[in-house]
Parts: structure tokens; C-alpha cells; sequence
């Protein structure tokens, strides 16, 4: 090839490269959302003199022609491969894989965040439960880079720093360890949550530490949609689908799940989530600030009430055996204020009480209200 | 208009190109312009007057010096339009480092005025400066046509990140110039060149400069992985804009001075001037040391000369008295060398390479710190005077995840990519695999820039833990 065919070629291929992805970008219609980052994507931006001269409307611009590009998620896999496989980086936009597991780094303890979620279990103790009567448990959820940190080279917060923080300041608690019940393989691989299949005997101990026996047998179901969890979209690699399982026994089935948000019941288990953005969201239904689980079949008139973030949404149901009634209250979409609105906290021994959340939600509090 | 974004790649660019090029040839220059006031208006519409009104003032004193060339009157002119230039460019750059210096010194609270600096105002005034300098000195004739005077001095290629061109170096581009299919590859192949070591480089190290600051888990090993960063992120972030600014001139038919020449394989400071930021080093030789005396003065005057000539280069650089501390210590080993160290650097090619990078690498510290007290205590942490522990966990972390970027970004900092290339095209199959090779390389590293782009929206729903 002479060196004019050749700059003949570089000037075709790369105008065929850019003009190419420049009228894609002009003639192919806008995407709503991104699927992988779970979020809306830059709408066009409304031209008007204000925002031509503040400026406005090219920053929006700006952020339309990136979030609207032609094969956005094949680009971003070609720079994670890049970032990790070329150019060696140990992580892309603070997420890694190690062992087929992905995970977020979490290499700080954030104090701030730590003490925000501690006074704010311990306003519900003094508003609503002190001089109750009621038992109080507290168990904190390692996530998965509890197991993946460890004897690597990813830097990890001070888990045990993490752990003794809550145990002291939630002194009117009981505090459940259950880290040295869990591992590595009872987390999903691509989300950040743990499996519902796996966690039996961490069910059975934190009730076992409650006064509770569990002895429940359980049917596992599988749901036929591939489960690509929240770091499968933000990796940006092509990770394999996790399995997904739910447990399903007559206890369970009989059981009413009543959504004070629709002032309706709704499903255990909603398939129909699974086929949504995030089918971790089927065991009940996702985000709810306020649940009940009632057991039709309950011998006892034990009742319990979670205080818990999503990881409870998969261990709750495993309680409901033991209590006529499980409560579970997230205090990130409703005010504590307004609880005794709707919960009552009348006091009395048959009433426990768990706080039960995952360390990636303690070090991120601030949504806690 | 950033040159690594997609706005300007995929929106700007494609357009350029096909109004530029269905342009006839006495048009060329008024699109030229134009598209240079809507790249300069995108980040800075409110800013635009002031380029304009710059622009103005050096076409009309142009011709006005011009024509009282060798008479009184000329001098008059240009006096007014330099003070002009530099009167806008110390209101806009300097009025308020004044101030704050005036009130630490006297004790006032005189108010800052907080004047937003516009983009470029740094080099169009140079090239204001060095236009109207040019047609006093008689070096080039003045334009009498006020859209191809606008066209070069509002270039976007050099608008917002230099190299500062010289008027008299492109006059006869302006008014008459060629394009084809081998400027258009030699420019897109530097165009691309320098997109990557903005993006896939400068950027990069720009993000461990960045986790470097926000840890709260310094240690010796990690303040010398943010200076060794650092020094490589500046450099491949200026001269791959420098690159990107030339490959574009040379789509368009221009011809544009080299802004760097290897500069960390230098084995002395005033080697290391010689190849960084040419451009601006040889304006201020120029248009300042040259007419304050250079070195046909006596000796107390010419150290002088050099101090003013780098206090001026240190205070271009920024507003602060970290920039004015930057360029008095090149000032003072530029000084030095020339009284006795260049001949001893000369004895040990390995000592004085390593002289060279140890004291840009401080000065580079400097240069980044947001007070003089800041780079001291950088400075001396890198020293481990601060009591912090030699190395940390999260620094041989972060280390190792940006090893293999730092060794390729040393590697290209030197000669060794070029030399290479070249070694290659010395024997005939190697110029046919080259051949082939260049396209499908120059097509998949823009390709790889965009990806890095467009990951940069990357923007997860922050509450996906429900």
C-alpha cells in the first residue's frame, strides 16, 4: 500500500467513523432510560435566549449528546474492557470483579454516615420503643466486599470498626453478629444483595438469638429470566446472568402482605418484577416504606417489626413462621416521625424488635430519614 | 467547547468540515471565523465581546501603526494597544490577585470584584500583542482585512490551549492556502495522537491526581505517585491539545509551529524551556527579554532580565503567587546553570536527567498547590516530614491499578514510540505493514476516545440499593 492510498484510507475510515456516528446521533430517536445505569437519560434541552446565554443550554447539550450516543452501553464496554484488561486498572468507576463476583469499592468507613444511621435508630428506641418493653435486636449485613477484600489487594473499610460503632452507640440493642454465617457464594453475582436460598441459616439464627426456633422446610423456585444484577449494567462487562431462586413453603402461601403506601396486598413474590429493571424487586415488590406480613396459620400472638433497607425483603419472610405478624418499616421513605401513625407500639414482651441492615447502606446513610 | 467531548467531535467537527470545505476559497476564512466565534461562544457567550472588542482594537491600530511606520505616531499606537490588551487582560485575569495581595499586605478588606476569567484570554492577547509588535518591527504587514485578521486571531484549533502562533508566521496562509488529501491524513493521524494522550492518558492520571487528593490516607510513596502523575497528566494534557490544535490546522491548510519537543528527556532546565511550551517561550524571549536587553546587558541587569522575563511566565500561568514562586525557581536554576552548572550537568547524562525530573516534578508540585503554604507541606510530606506512614494499603492499591498507564505515559514522553515507528519504516515490509496498520490503528483509538467519552456520562441511580 503506497503512503497516498494509505492517508486515502485513513481520511475515509475515520469520516466514515465520525460522520457516520454523527447522523446516527441526529437521525436515530432518543432512549428514555438507561437500562444498566437504572436511571433517565438527557432529554434535548429547551432552547431559549436565558439559557443560550447563561450557558444552560449547553451543558444540557453536552450531557444530551452523551447520554443519547449511538450504542452507548457497546462504548462503555469497550472502555471497561479497556480500563481493566489494557490498561491493567483494578477498577472501573470504583466497581471489580474477583471470582466471577462484582462489587463496588467501599474503602472508607464513613464516620459521618455511621453516626447519622445510629441516631436515627436510636430517636425510633427513645420515641418509640424504650420503657416498652419490647425486645431489641441489632444485626449488621457485611456486603460482598467483606468477602471479596479480604487477602487482596482491594483496599476495604474496617468492617470490625464498622461493626463496633453500631454495638456501641445501639447499646440498648442486642447486637446478632452474623458474618461468620455468611460467605462469599451466598451473595449474587452481579448484584450487591444476598440470596434468598442461602441465607436459611442466618434466618434461623437471628431468630435462634430472638427466642425464636425456626424449623420451616422450604421448596425452591426458580425464576426463568436471568437475573443481571445492579453491577452487571454499571460494570459494563459481558458478566453471565445470576440464578434466581425464591422459597415457597404453605406458611408462605398463606400469608398476606398488606402495602400501606396502595393501601392494598399485594404478592410474597411478584414475578411480574422480574421482567423489570431490577427483578430483585420481586420479593416484596422493592422499595415499600411500610409492610405487614400476616400469618394466617400463626399458633402465637408474637409480633415483629424489621426496621431494615432491601436486603430485608429476602430474609423477612423467613421470620413469618414464628409471628402472627412481621412489620417491616424502611426508614428511608418514611419519616420516622409519622410511624406511630400506622404502627402500634403499645409495648408489651410479645412484640420483638429487629434493626437489620446492610453495611453499604449504614456507610451511605444519607437517605436515612 | 472542550476538543475532547462529543459536542465538538461528532457536532462541531462533521459540520466544520462540510461548510469549510463546500466553502469557495475567498470564503474559507469568513467560515473559519465564524465557526470559531460559535466554538468560543458555546462556553463563553457572555465573553465573546471581549475577544471581539480585542480583535478591533488590533485591526485598527494594525493599520494604523502600519501607516506611520518609523514615525512618532507608531509608537503611539502600539503603546495604546498593548496597554489595551494588557489593561484587559489584568482586569479580567489579575484585578482581584492584586487586591487579595494588597489587603494581606495592608491589612484592608478592599472587596474582590470575582471576574470570571474568560476562556483564551491568555493566548488571543499574545497574539494581539505579537500582531501588532510584528507590524511596528516591520516583520508583517498589516491585515487590511478585518475577517482574515479575526479568522486568525480567534483560530479555535489554538483559541483556548495555544500554541501561541505568530501572526507573521501564517499571514501568507491566511490570504493563500492549500489543502489536500496528505495534509488531511497528517492532520487527523496528530489530531487523533492528541486526543489520546488527553483522553487515554492526561485523563486517566488526571483521576489518580484526584484519589490522591481526596484520600485521607496519604503516605510518602503516595504524595510521589501524585507528583510523578501529576508532572505526566500536565504534560500529555498540554501538548495533546497542542497536537490536537495542529492536526486541525492542518486539515484546514495550516502550518502551525511544534509546542513540545519531548521535554523529560532534557538534561537541564534550559533544555527543558527549550522544549516545553515552545510557543511560549519563545514570545517571551521575544516581546520581553529580548527588548528589556537580554544578555548583552551586565551581568547584575541580565540576571534581572531572566527574573522579570519568568515572574511574567509564572503570572501567565495563573493568578497566584504559587505561579510567581514556579517561575522564579526556573528563574533561579536557569540562573545558575548558566553560571556553572550546565558544565558540570555535562559530565553525567544519567545525574542530569535526573536533576531535570526532580525539580520539574517539584516544580510541578508547586505549580498545583492552592496556596504556597500547600505546596510547601506537599513538598516536605514527599520527604516524609509530616509523620505520615511511608506507604499505605490504599497507596500500593492505587499504584498498582495505574502502573501500567504510568509506564506507557513514561514511554511515550520519550522519543522511543517515534524512533520505533521510524526503525520499522526503514525496510520495505515494515513501510507496507505500517502502511496498513495506521488507519485501522488512528480509526480504533478514536473509537476507544469516544467510549472513554462517553463513559464519562456514566452516571449510576445513586439509591439502586433500595
Amino acid at each position: 500500500m503506497s503512503t497516498k492510498l494509505k492517508n486515502t484510507v485513513l481520511v475515509i475510515m475515520t469520516a466514515l467513523f465520525l460522520f457516520g456516528f454523527s447522523f446516527c446521533s441526529i437521525l436515530m430517536p432518543d432512549h428514555s432510560e438507561s437500562v444498566s445505569e437504572r436511571r433517565p437519560l438527557a432529554k434535548f434541552p429547551t432552547v431559549s435566549k436565558e439559557s443560550v446565554i447563561s450557558g444552560r443550554f449547553m451543558t444540557d447539550f453536552e450531557k444530551y449528546t452523551l447520554d443519547q450516543f449511538p450504542m452507548r452501553d457497546k462504548f462503555r464496554e469497550v472502555k471497561s474492557a479497556t480500563a481493566l484488561y489494557v490498561l491493567g486498572q483494578k477498577d472501573n468507576n470504583g466497581l471489580y470483579i474477583r471470582d466471577g463476583y462484582a462489587s463496588k469499592l467501599e474503602p472508607k468507613m464513613d464516620v459521618a454516615s455511621v453516626e447519622h444511621a445510629a441516631s436515627r435508630f436510636k430517636f425510633v428506641y427513645d420515641r418509640y420503643i424504650a420503657d416498652k418493653g419490647m425486645n431489641v435486636y441489632l444485626s449488621v449485613i457485611p456486603d460482598k466486599n467483606y468477602f471479596m477484600a479480604r487477602g487482596s489487594a482491594y483496599p476495604s473499610m474496617d468492617y470490625n470498626k464498622l461493626f463496633s460503632a453500631f454495638r456501641d452507640k445501639m447499646h440498648f440493642a442486642k447486637y446478632i453478629d452474623i458474618s461468620h454465617l455468611l460467605e462469599l457464594s451466598d451473595y449474587y453475582r452481579t448484584d450487591t444483595h444476598w440470596r434468598q436460598e442461602k441465607i436459611l441459616d442466618v434466618a434461623g439464627y437471628i431468630a435462634s438469638e430472638m427466642g425464636i426456633d425456626l424449623s420451616a422446610e422450604y421448596t425452591a423456585s426458580r425464576v426463568d429470566t436471568p437475573f443481571y444484577g445492579v453491577y452487571y449494567g454499571q460494570s459494563a462487562l459481558p458478566l453471565p446472568a445470576d440464578e434466581m431462586f425464591y422459597l415457597e413453603n404453605d406458611i408462605l402461601d398463606a400469608c398476606k402482605v398488606y402495602d400501606f403506601e396502595s393501601g392494598s396486598y399485594i404478592p410474597m413474590y411478584d414475578l411480574a418484577k422480574t421482567q423489570g429493571n431490577d427483578p430483585y424487586e420481586m420479593f416484596l415488590s422493592g422499595p415499600k416504606s411500610l409492610l405487614t406480613i400476616e400469618n394466617q396459620q400463626s399458633s402465637t400472638d408474637k409480633e415483629l417489626i424489621v426496621f431494615r433497607d432491601s436486603f430485608g425483603s429476602t430474609i423477612a419472610p423467613l421470620f413469618c413462621e414464628a409471628y402472627s405478624k412481621v412489620t417491616l418499616v424502611d426508614i428511608r421513605y418514611i419519616s420516622p416521625v409519622m410511624l406511630d401513625r400506622f404502627i402500634s407500639f403499645d409495648g408489651s414482651n410479645n412484640t420483638d424488635v429487629l434493626f437489620l441492615y446492610s453495611t453499604s447502606v449504614l456507610n451511605n446513610s444519607v437517605t436515612i430519614k | 467547547m472542550l476538543f475532547s467531548s462529543i459536542t465538538f467531535l461528532y457536532y462541531f467537527i462533521p459540520a466544520l468540515i462540510i461548510f469549510y470545505f463546500a466553502s469557495p476559497k475567498r470564503f474559507k476564512n469568513c467560515t473559519l471565523l465564524l465557526f470559531s466565534l460559535f466554538f468560543y461562544a458555546w462556553g463563553e457567550p457572555k465573553y465573546l465581546i471581549f475577544m471581539l472588542v480585542s480583535i478591533t482594537q488590533g485591526y485598527i491600530f494594525g493599520i494604523l501603526i502600519e501607516k506611520y511606520r518609523k514615525r512618532k505616531r507608531a509608537k503611539v499606537f502600539l503603546t495604546a494597544s498593548v496597554l489595551f490588551s494588557l489593561l484587559l487582560l489584568g482586569y479580567c485575569k489579575y484585578v482581584d490577585f492584586f487586591i487579595s495581595s494588597f489587603n494581606a499586605v495592608t491589612g484592608l478588606s478592599v472587596p474582590l470584584l470575582r471576574i470570571t476569567l474568560p476562556i483564551g484570554i491568555s493566548f488571543y492577547t499574545f497574539q494581539i500583542l505579537s500582531y501588532t509588535v510584528d507590524v511596528y518591527r516591520g516583520n508583517a504587514p498589516a491585515q487590511r482585512n478585518y475577517i482574515n485578521l479575526a479568522a486568525y486571531i480567534s483560530m479555535f484549533p489554538q483559541l483556548i490551549a495555544g500554541p501561541i502562533v505568530r501572526y507573521s508566521d501564517i499571514a501568507k496562509q491566511l490570504d493563500n492556502r492549500t489543502h489536500s488529501i496528505d495534509d488531511a491524513a497528517l492532520g487527523i493521524r496528530r489530531f487523533v495522537v492528541g486526543l489520546s494522550k488527553k483522553i487515554l492518558i492526561a485523563n486517566i492520571l488526571g483521576e489518580l491526581v484526584d484519589i490522591f487528593k481526596s484520600s485521607d490516607e496519604k503516605s510518602v510513596l503516595f504524595f510521589w505517585v501524585y507528583s510523578a502523575a501529576y508532572t505526566l497528566h500536565i504534560y500529555f494534557d498540554f501538548s495533546g491539545y497542542s497536537d490536537m490544535a495542529i492536526g486541525l490546522g492542518r486539515i484546514l491548510g495550516f502550518h502551525f509551529s511544534e509546542n513540545f519537543d519531548y521535554p523529560y528527556i532534557s538534561t537541564s532546565i534550559t533544555e527543558f524551556w527549550r522544549r516545553w511550551h515552545i510557543s511560549l517561550g519563545t514570545w517571551f524571549r521575544d516581546y520581553l527579554y529580548i527588548p528589556l536587553g537580554g544578555n548583552r546587558v551586565s551581568k547584575p541587569r541580565w540576571f534581572l532580565n531572566i527574573f522579570i522575563v519568568w515572574m511574567a511566565t509564572g503570572l501567565w500561568h495563573g493568578a497566584a503567587w504559587n505561579f510567581v514562586l514556579w517561575g522564579i525557581m526556573f528563574a533561579v536554576f536557569l540562573i545558575i546553570e548558566k553560571l556553572w552548572l550546565l558544565s558540570l550537568l555535562k559530565k553525567s547524562k544519567v545525574l542530569s536527567h535526573i536533576y531535570v525530573l526532580f525539580l520539574v516534578m517539584i516544580s510541578f508540585v508547586i505549580f498545583d498547590a492552592s496556596s504556597i503554604s500547600d505546596a510547601f507541606s506537599c513538598i516536605m510530606s514527599m520527604f516524609g516530614s509530616s509523620g505520615i506512614p511511608v506507604v499505605t494499603f490504599e497507596s500500593i492499591y492505587y499504584l498498582k491499578s495505574y502502573a501500567i498507564t504510568l509506564i506507557i505515559a513514561v514511554i511515550c514522553a520519550t522519543p522511543i514510540p517515534k524512533r520505533f515507528a521510524h526503525t520499522i519504516q526503514k525496510n520495505k515490509w515494515g513501510v507496507i505493514a505500517a502502511n496498513i496498520a495506521e488507519p485501522i490503528a488512528v480509526t480504533m483509538l478514536l473509537a476507544v476516545c469516544t467510549a472513554f467519552l462517553i463513559d464519562g456520562s456514566f452516571n449510576p441511580f445513586l439509591y439502586f440499593r433500595f
